[in-house]
Order: C-alpha cells, then structure tokens, then sequence
C-alpha cells in the first residue's frame, strides 16, 4: 500500500471521529421542556412504509395521525401541557430492520410508546428491545398468539389472536351460513396461517369436512391453477387466512373461473379495497369476520369516519387504521394518566415509562372499534366478532 | 375419468396463459444478454412501469370528462375496442421502450467495458429507485384495472373453459414473438443484433454502430416487457408497485431454463415454466409450486448446462 | 511445498501501523461512547447489524470475489446458520436443563450459542457442498440462477415448515434469556452527567464485541487463504478454468472449497443473527437480502477485503442511519426539522439509496476501493497506472478493450 492512500485512510478515519464527537457531543435530555411547563413528547409509529405491506403500513401512520391530533386537541393534553408528535419508524416489515427501528425509538429520550408494528415477525423480536427499555408498545395488527405470551409486561395489542377469530368464524360459518364442505388456503404468512389453522381445527370438530388445504403466498397474483383445484373438489366454501391485497385477487380469479362458493375470510378481508380490488360483481357474497362492532354502528366509529374523510380525501381506512387509532390513543391517554402521578416533565423517565405501563395494563374506555381493556398478558378483552358480508359492493354486517 | 381430463386441459390453459407473459417478459432478459451478457435486473421494474403506463392510458381514453365523445366510441363497438387497446399497447410501449433507453443511456453506458457484475449492481440500483419512484409518486395501493375488455368463458372440454382474454393473450403474444423472430433473422437490424450478440468488436469493426444497436435492443426489451405488464394488469385485475419482482424472477428463470441469449429458447423457457407451475400446483401443492419449479431448472441445466435451446459451450478452448 | 507469492505489500509502513491502531481503538470505544448517550445508542445495532452483513459479505467474498462463481442465493446458508441454531440450540438447551448442578447448567444454557458456532457452521458447510456437487458444470449466469433458486427453495422450505422443524411462517424463538457474561457486564454503570453520558454494557454492545471477534477472525482466515495454494487456484480457475485445469488445478475440488468456506461464514452470521434477534421467521431470508450481499461485495471492490467491509457498511448501514439521523431529535432540534418531514426524508432513503447504487458504478466501476491483485491479474499492461492510482480508474479501463466478461 502505498503512502497516499494510507494518508487519505487517515483522514478518512479522523473525519469519522469528528463527527461522531460532534454528534454524540450535543447528547439530549429528557423531554423537552419549552418555557411555561410545555412538554413535547414522542410517540412511535412503527410500520412498513417503503416495502412490504405498505399500503396497510400506511393506514397505520393515518391512524396514528388522527388519534394524534385528537389527543392534542384534548381538554387534558392542554391542561398538562403535553404535546404528542408521531415519529414514523419504516420496519419495511423485515424482522432486522424492524429492530433497527425498535432501537431507535429506545434511544428517543423523549418518546412515551409504541403504536406498532404490523408484522408479528417484526413485533415479536422488536418488544424485547422495548421490555428493556420500559417502553409500551401497543400492536395493531399482529396476531400471532406468542407475542403476548413472552412474559413481556409492556406488550398488548387491540387486534383479537387468530385463536379467538378462526374459531368464531368457523362457527359463523357453520351455524349462521350453513356450510359443510371448505376448501382452505392461507398467504404464507404469520397472520394468515395462524386464522386459517384454528379456523380449520374448529370447522373439523364441529363436524365439517375441509376438502383440501394450500399455501399461496402474500406476493402472489395467480391463482388459476389453484382455482381450477378447487373446483374440482366443489366445496361449498372457500376459507383465506390473508390479507385483502391477495385476497381480491383470489376472489375475482375464483368467481372468474366458476366456482360459485363464496370466499370467507379474517379482519384482513374485511377493507373497503377488497372489494375495489376484486370488482363488486365477484366479490358480493363474499364474507369476513372482524372484531369489535361496525365502525358505522358506533357513536366513536362514525366521528372517526368522519374525521378520516377530512384529513384524508383521496383515502379510504384500510385494515388496520381504526386499531391504530386505538391503539395511538390508548398509549397517549396512558401517558397523560402517569403525567398526572409523575409530572408532565418527568413523564418519558424510568419512572414515568412504567406508570405509562401500568396504565395501559389498567386502561378501560371505549374506543372506536369498540370496548377497550387489556387481560394479564395483554390481550385485548374485546373478543366481539362481527360477521360480514358483501352486498352490492358494500362490506355490511350479516344480519 | 373425463372431469379428471378437463381439469388437466384446464391447468394446461392456466400455464400457456401465464407462460405466455413469462416469454414476453423472457425475451426481454435474454435481448439484453445475448448483447450485453449483463442481466437486466431492472427489467422487471420495465414490467411494472408498463403496466402503470397502460393503466392510466386505459383510465384517460375512457373517461368521458377528458376526451369527450371519444370515450364512447372507444367502449361502444368492437372496431373502438381494436382502436382502444391498439393506442394503450402503443402508448405503453414506447413510453417504456424510451425508459429502457434512458436506463441504458445513463445507467448502463458507463459501465460497458466494466467488470461483468457492475452493470449489474447498476441495475439493482435502477429497480430500487423505479420501485421507490412508484411508491412515492404514483400510489402505495393497488390499482385496480377496469375491465374493459369483454370476458366471455368459452367451453372447449368437459368443464375445461378458455376465456376470450386468455385466447387475445395468447394470440397476441403468439404474433408478437413471430413479429420479433422475423424481424431479427431478416432485417439489416435484425442481422445487426445478431452480429453484435456474436462477438461485440468484430462487429463494430465491421461498420456496424453499436450504440445503435444496443439502444434499439434497450427499446424493444422494455416494450415487450411493457406489453406483458398491461396483460398482467388485465388478466389479474391489479397493478401494485411491487409486481415486477415475482414475474421478473420467474422470467429470467425462464430464460436461462430455455438457454439465455437464445430469442426461441425464452419463448420455450417460459411456456415451459408457466405450465409447469400450473400443473405442480394443481397436482401437488400450491405452496411446493416453485419448489418444482427449481427443481425442473436444475435438473435440465444438470443434463444440458446451457439450457434446452442454448449452445452448451461447457468447455471453451 | 508453497511457494510463498506475497501480493501487494509487504511490510507495515508507519502510516499503516498509526492507522490500525486508530482504527482498532475506534472498533473498541466508538460504540461505547455511542452507547453511553442514550439519544445516539440505537447506532450500537445498527453497528451490530452492519457487522452481521461484513460477516455475510467476506464469506460470499470467497464465492463471488475469489472464486468467481456467482451466487445469488447466498442467504440460503444464512438461513441454514440462524435455523440450526435455533433448532440445534434449543435442543441443547433442553438437554442440559437436566443437569443438577445449578452452576454448571446456567452456565452451559448461557453459552449454547458459542457450541452452536461449530455446529451451525459445519452444517451451512455441508449445505453448501450438497449445493455445489450438482452444479459444478455450470458456469456464469446459469450457476447464478441455480443458486437464485437454491435460496429460494431453503426459504420456501422454511416457510413450508420442512418436517416440521421450523415452525413455518409463525417464527422461532430462541430460548436463550440471557448469553453468557452478560449479566455480570451490565452490573458497572458509568454516568457522567456534566454531559449527559450513562453508561451501561447492553445486549447490542454485547452482540457488536461478538461480531467484531468473528470478523476479526474470518479476515485472518481469509487472507491466510487468498495466499495459500488454494488461493491461488481459485484464481486461476476465475480467469480461465480450462487454462486452470490444464496446468494441474483440481477445479472440482476448488469449487467445492469455494463453496464450502462460503457457505461456512454465512452459517456463523446466521448463527449470531438468530441468537442476537432472538426470534426468526423465514421473512428475514428473502432473495432481495441475497441481492443486497453480492451489491455489498460487488460495489465495495470484488476480492478486497476493506472494500467489501466498506460496501457492507454502505448498503447494511446507510438507510438505516440515514432514517435514525433524519428522525434524531437533536437534529431535528438544530436544524429545525419537523416530524412529518423528517418521516418523508426517512422514506425517500431507498430512492436515493438506488440512484447512489447506480452513480457509485459509473464513479468506480471496479468497487469502492479494488482488489489491486485483482486489478493486477486482468490488466498487467497498464499495472504501473494502477499503482499511481486511482481516480482516473474508470477513464484507464474505459480506454482499454477486452477487459469485459471476467466472471
């Protein structure tokens, strides 16, 4: 190696240590406190903005966003001083980059707690970095049964587990719509695969008969192959453990290729898009389960629609944008609790952090996909599933 | 015995179909090795960016509010349909063939004499900054494409049915993979290509311009890839930024199953994978449907190491 | 026996020696200093993080780099490293829980991932001869999208729940609380509260210290290659594999090592990946995580060892810190940045990210910072242009022809 470039190695490296001194040199405080007792405090929103499920991702900073403002405009926020401001953190829905992410939001002195993440893959590995940290985190949508079974005392979620949601669908399906014969698929993923094993072992003990069973994935657009396997078997309903990006597909490519049984399928179905996606004409007749009550059927749901359709014109709410809300909500109304008990200036400390928790953990109040409280491991005690179905290219609950 | 054969009949028509646009998207890759031996990772993004473009020309010639009357010239008889759909394939076409120019110009040109991999990395690079380009600009959501083409089943076997878009697919990509054969055995272009694909210098010594050449090779690519978007688009009901990724493995899968740089074996690759998949999947597992795939690919490189169609220069002296 | 062919430099100049040691006591006390200000700790992972893909990167080094054999599949070992582990460990775990002594069963729980080195090593080892057997004929491009496809059956497999053993898509954990000595670094708490500095060791320090070992480790293993017989064969099997094999390369045996060693480095990084995230799903070993490791490799200079560590830390560590930086709330606060539009910077990382991708090829075509061995071999006309470097390297091999397909 000759000397020049050994030189320029040096200063390469010198460059490197100033600006790491430079940056860890301003090293920051607490939270911020701006002259009369004005608290600015973060909260994390931690989803798949630039790959993976982003357009589910991006309903959960839409979400977030209005539960935000709300909490910002409240009697309480203003009496305390406390203003909440909501730091996107883009998991890509990858597990490593999630907890990037993950740490990053540790490393906010000012954040009070996490509305995240989608995927359970990301949530599962990214809550021990907050259970280190005493940070809350409060998922939306991931519904893999583990993630609150890890012994962590800052994780809950507002989303049922696939264990509440298959078995109550396999039950609808069966009681309410009269269906013997399914033939069940999932998308590969842990949500999907999760609904589609309980809703299968539920259907079979209560005497139904499960014609085949397939794994597509969450990327795929063909289904024609799989279609023309399904109709040979000729079942009178066809189960999808999945979101409704794929979904639609299958609906659409279902109906396009004769098979006349309609789709049934999780809270991931249940989207406005599903039914832009697939076309009114395949999709009617089609069915998903949800939890909680109609949006439009409560008083919070309908203000909320309301309040998304000004912010948000060109939008419709995906999947998960009502759980973000709630789940934005809950964390937000908790740190106002613990700001009551431990101050407004102390409220992202240690101590501020585990009021935060145990407010979560006692949190009651109504939210807008419905009643929200938390049992012992965090799970959410709204366990109200709704029936729906499409007619005339609306999502409607069955009657 | 018979619904047995009907389905069969049936997963033959699913694979051909979808076969059908992996070759479209097949050549794309194996036009651009046969000149450059660089694979084009960009040109799944092509794909999508096709679709896109179709998309909105479809959306703008059928709303009323932008072109008036025309609108419904275009959907009232079939003569305005062949019209419609012969301006959103054009369209598509060249706005896509001009991008896949643009990417060689200032992605690709540069590297010419680089090491093999660079081009390659510079391709990656492309595809992440067309994927984002898309996902920031266009929409995050999936699109949904209007189904503007008239859909009819048509029985042919037992329950096997074959629909008029699988057969307009079909016939299409049939005429335009006969169209590029003939114009690459026959044409001064054709011959130009050929030569340049043969040893690049030599033919530059010749007279031949290879800036030329390349560009065209970039124009035609992408457009073919564009055409196979649009059908995607159409046959499956979505656009999404995303994809390009799944049919562009796939595809270049194909092309190198066929024997890469070879125009016939692309063709052959990708029917080949399109009927495979739909038969593995349909007899055996959804789940396990690239499993088979692969596992196809493997064993025909194993027994031919340049593919069905490509020359298997195994030991060169 | 060897002859000994020293390529490169020799001897260490003074210039060298100041800057290893600057550099080693960067590697040792940076992430300390990181760590201490809680604001800027989330760096120590992504530190972490970027050394898990240096490991990634030296081993494809060997595939793609020294033996030019492109393989695009290359997470597949990764996967293999991070599932036997999980798989294996576990086992392990639950063996040894039935050992009375209480010492020694915390003990031996607590360092399952230091036994998994070996095993999950040896096992990505065998993928990969199993992998390269079938394929040895292949050259070029066809090998390339064998190995696309090999990637992708290990993760379709895992997703698929291969026999059971991975759980599928739902992910496993690994049941290690606490690795070993942890517990007892974390007891000393440094503050220094004049400027805001609270020091404690963390899982992430922990994790990097690891990390930082192995690469150590896998440089010393990969130079000592790169000069031994091997070595050298593999060089000249990438050149010319007929002119190789005519002059006594055993080209068989040479890609299998290729291979093997690979596949070797890929199934440690996994090793550590799966103990460090403590819960895998099949999610983390995509084909797009192939591609990032052959960027890594490619853009930071093929066959060289600092620019492969350069391209890691490029491609694993930029967005990342790109997203951290554009979000920190002290920079924020300087250059008075707010939420919203901080976010959309951090989302508009990958559009930059990809036409960085493109400039940084056309800017040096032959990586970052080349292999000058490399360099040497294809071009011995203009060696001496070479040695007096380097700006202008695009522009040298741009004036000269025939230094195309050398892979």
């Amino acid at each position: 190696m000759s000397m020049g470039k050994a030189k320029r190695y040096v200063a390469l490296v010198a460059v490197l240590a100033v600006v790491a001194l430079v940056v860890t040199g301003c090293g920051g405080s607490g939270a911020s406190t701006a002259g009369s007792g004005k608290v600015t405090v973060d909260i994390g929103i931690g989803a798949p903005l630039t790959q993976g499920a982003t357009a589910l991702g991006q309903g959960m900073v839409r979400g977030a966003t209005l539960a935000i403002d709300d909490v910002n405009a409240s009697a309480d926020a203003k009496k305390l001083g406390i203003t909440f401001v909501g730091i996107q953190g883009d998991d890509q829905g990858d597990p490593t980059k999630g907890v990037n992410v993950a740490n990053q939001f540790a490393s906010d002195p000012k954040l009070v707690g996490v509305m995240g993440h989608l995927n359970s893959g990301v949530s599962i590995p990214a809550s021990a970095v907050y259970q280190r940290a005493n940070i809350v985190m409060i998922s939306p949508a991931s519904t893999n049964p583990q993630l609150t079974q890890l012994g962590r005392k800052n994780v809950f979620r507002v989303c049922t587990t696939d264990a509440v949601q298959g078995p109550v669908a396999a039950d609808d399906a069966i009681t309410k719509l009269g269906k013997k014969a399914v033939y069940v698929v999932d998308d590969s993923t842990p949500y999907g695969v999760g609904l589609a094993d309980n809703f299968q072992a539920e259907f079979k003990t209560k005497g139904g008969t499960i014609l085949g069973r397939d794994k597509t994935s969450d990327k795929d657009t063909d289904f024609k192959a799989l279609v023309t396997k399904i109709k040979a078997t000729k079942p009178d309903l066809v189960y999808y453990g999945g979101i409704y990006n794929a979904g639609a597909l299958l609906a659409k490519q279902l109906k396009d290729g004769g098979v006349t049984a309609p789709l049934m399928g999780g809270d991931g179905l249940y989207d406005p898009q599903f039914v832009v996606l697939a076309g009114a004409a395949n999709a009617n007749g089609d069915y998903a389960t949800s939890v909680g009550l109609p949006l439009e059927q409560l008083p919070q749901g309908q203000s909320f629609l309301k309040e998304f359709s000004a912010k948000y014109p060109n939008d419709k709410p995906a999947a998960y944008d009502a759980y973000s809300y709630d789940a934005a909500k809950v964390i937000m109304e908790s740190a106002l609790v613990a700001a009551k008990s431990v101050g407004a200036s102390s409220v992202t400390g240690t101590s501020g952090r585990q009021a935060i928790i145990a407010a979560v953990a006692a949190f009651h109040g109504a939210g807008i996909t419905g009643d929200i409280a938390f049992d012992k491991n965090g799970d959410t005690t709204n366990k109200a599933i709704t029936l729906y179905t499409v007619t005339n290219g609306v999502w409607g609950p069955v009657k | 015995m018979q619904a047995q054969l009907a389905t069969i009949v049936q997963q033959l028509i699913n694979g051909i179909t979808l076969g059908s646009m992996y070759a479209l998207v097949a050549l794309g890759y194996t036009l651009v090795y046969g000149i450059l031996l660089m694979i084009n990772f960009a040109h799944s993004e092509m794909f999508m960016v096709g679709a896109y473009v179709g998309l909105f020309t479809l959306t703008g010639l059928t709303n009323p509010h932008l072109v008036g009357g025309l609108a419904a010239f275009f959907k009232g008889s079939g003569f305005g349909l062949v019209i419609l759909f012969a301006l959103v394939f054009v369209v598509a076409m060249i706005a896509v063939g001009c991008l896949g120019m643009l990417v060689e110009r200032f992605a690709y040109r540069p590297l010419r004499n680089a090491p093999r991999l660079a081009p390659l990395i510079s391709a990656i690079g492309v595809s992440i900054f067309l994927q984002n380009a898309v996902l920031l600009w266009v929409n995050t959501m999936a699109l949904p494409f209007p189904q503007v083409f008239p859909v009819k089943e048509i029985t042919i076997y037992g329950s096997a049915q074959v629909s008029t878009l699988q057969i307009f697919i079909l016939v299409t990509v049939i005429i335009l993979l006969t169209a590029l054969d003939t114009f690459v055995a026959r044409t001064r272009m054709g011959k130009a290509m050929r030569a340049t694909s043969q040893d690049r210098e030599a033919a530059g010594l010749m007279g031949i311009d290879i800036n030329r050449v390349i560009t065209f090779t970039f124009f035609i690519g992408p457009a073919l890839g564009a055409v196979a978007g649009i059908f995607n688009g159409m046959y499956y009901g979505v656009v999404l930024w995303n994809m390009g990724f799944i049919p562009g493995i796939k595809s270049f899968t194909a092309a190198v199953l066929g024997g890469i740089g070879n125009l016939r074996g692309a063709i052959l690759g990708g029917f080949l994978l399109g009927i495979v998949e739909s038969l593995a999947s349909g007899f055996l597992s959804t789940g396990y449907k690239d499993v088979v795939a692969f596992i196809v690919l493997i064993l025909v490189l194993i027994f031919r190491p340049g593919g069905l169609l490509g020359e298997s220069v195994v030991e060169k002296v | 026996m060897d002859i000994q062919t020293k390529v490169g430099d020799g001897g260490w100049s003074k210039g060298k020696i100041a800057l290893a040691v600057v550099g080693a006591i960067l590697l040792v006390f940076l992430p300390v200093v990181l760590q201490g200000f809680v604001a800027m700790s989330f760096l120590v992972r992504i530190l972490a993080v970027v050394g898990i893909y240096v490991m990634l990167a030296l081993g494809l080094n060997i595939v793609v780099g020294y033996a030019g054999l492109l393989d695009l599949g290359y997470i597949a070992f990764y996967a293999m490293g991070a599932y036997s582990a999980a798989v294996v460990g576990n086992l392990f775990v639950k063996a040894v829980s039935h050992i009375g002594a209480v010492g020694l069963r915390e003990f031996l729980t607590s360092s399952t991932f230091i036994f998994m080195l070996p095993v999950a090593a040896l096992i990505a080892a065998l993928t990969g001869i199993s992998l390269g057997t079938p394929v040895l004929r292949l050259r070029g491009d066809y090998l390339a999208i064998v190995t696309l496809g090999f990637g992708e059956l290990i993760r379709i497999l895992a997703t698929n729940n291969f026999l059971g053993l991975t759980n599928g898509a739902m992910g496993m954990s690994i049941n290690v609380p606490n690795p070993v000595g942890l517990v007892a670094m974390q007891k000393p708490v440094i503050n220094i509260p004049a400027v805001g500095f609270s020091f404690q060791f963390s899982v992430n320090l922990y994790w990097y210290y690891v990390v930082v070992l192995l690469i150590c480790f896998t440089i010393f293993i990969v130079r000592r290659l790169d000069n031994s017989r091997l070595g050298r064969s593999w060089v000249a099997m990438r050149e010319d594999e007929v002119a190789a094999a005519s002059v006594g390369v055993n080209i068989r045996t040479a890609k299998l090592w290729a291979f093997a060693l690979g596949a070797l480095w890929g199934g440690l990084a996994g090793v550590v990946f799966a103990n460090f995230q403590g819960f895998i799903t099949p999610d983390s070993f995509s084909f797009l995580e192939s591609v990032f490791v052959v960027s890594m490799v490619v853009l930071g200079g093929m066959g060289s060892i600092p620019g492969v560590i350069i391209g890691a830390a490029l491609i694993g560590g930029l967005p990342a810190i790109i997203q951290g930086v554009a979000q920190s709330p002290m920079l924020a606060s300087v250059f008075h940045i707010d939420a919203p539009t901080a976010s959309a910077i951090a989302n508009y990382r990958y559009l930059l990210f990809g036409l960085l991708m493109v400039v940084m090829m056309a800017w040096r075509p032959q990586g970052i910072l080349p292999s000058k061995r490399r360099a040497r071999e294809l071009h011995p006309e203009d060696e001496k242009t070479l040695e007096e470097e380097d700006q202008s390297l695009w522009a040298v091999e741009h004036g000269i022809d025939g230094s195309g397909h050398d892979l």
